[in-house]
């Protein structure tokens, strides 16, 4: 990434998306709390909080900030067990990739959800 | 110094050397790994939902037991502590609780590792306890 992007950058990024991304965890457990806890992970009512486009918004931007924070770590942690250019540049767009596979398999969860999509 | 040099990586990551920092580094890395598997794992749970009602229902039915219970449990303290102290290296980062620069005197005792600072890493420790018991209350209907 580094040839990418400035390091000083990715920290950045690192720092911000953790800080919203706590922001958005404390709303989906609030929701989850003030329904009841049992409650609220009943099927209809998981759908109706999938249906909800604000709900659904939230849990999106939430997908996107936790993966792009939760690789960039495991990035950091993985660079600084070993350096070299090729077994950096394997983890960096290793960790990009798997990133890129998670958001797009929690967005189909959320949009086909969101959209009724369900089977019955 | 010459010991740690004869450890190697081993003598660098003991985190029984070295104070509560030490310590601190571990838990961080190993928080944030565990979440970031929780997180994957939470993605493929939840995707579940696609698969109708009864498929909803088994998948949930693993996390409605003790150990389940015990899991997310453990999943709540590692959220808390990696937050807390987090927040912690982001304020050291940006130059704050780091204490005044001085001469390197014997025997060298490096500002930044102060009190505000352990106090900090034990506060994110209390705090992630906190947060463990009163999940298991939400989770156990106390």
């Amino acid at each position: 990434m580094s040839n990418i992007m400035r390091e000083s950058h990715i920290m950045k990024i690192h720092y911000l998306t953790a800080l919203v991304a706590v922001g958005f965890v404390i709303i989906h457990i609030i929701v989850r709390v003030t329904q009841g806890f049992a409650n609220s992970l009943e099927f209809e009512s998981v759908i109706a909080n999938y249906e909800s486009i604000p709900y659904a918004i939230v849990l999106e931007a939430m997908l996107i900030l936790i993966s792009v924070h939760g690789f960039n770590g495991l990035r950091i942690i993985l660079l600084e067990l070993k350096q070299g250019s090729a077994y950096e540049n394997a983890v960096t767009y290793g960790c990009l990739i798997a990133m890129i596979a998670l958001i797009a398999y929690g967005s189909r969860t959320i949009i086909m959800a969101s959209m009724g999509m369900v089977e019955a | 110094m010459e010991k740690d040099r004869k450890e190697g990586i081993k003598g660098m990551a003991n985190p029984g050397r070295y104070g509560i920092e030490r310590v601190a580094y571990w838990l961080m890395r190993i928080t944030g790994l565990g979440l970031l598997f929780y997180f994957i794992g939470h993605i493929y749970e939840t995707s579940n939902l696609l698969d109708g009602k009864a498929a909803w229902n088994s998948m949930l039915e693993l996390t409605q037991t003790t150990e389940g219970h015990i899991f997310l449990t453990l999943v709540i303290g590692m959220c808390v502590f990696h937050t807390g102290n987090g927040i912690r290296l982001m304020i050291g980062q940006a130059g704050f609780g780091l204490g005044k620069p001085s001469r390197a005197d014997y025997p060298y005792t490096p500002s930044s590792l102060n009190m505000k600072n352990k106090l900090c890493i034990y506060v994110s420790i209390g705090l992630a306890a906190l947060a463990m018991m009163y999940g298991l209350g939400v989770m156990y209907d106390v």
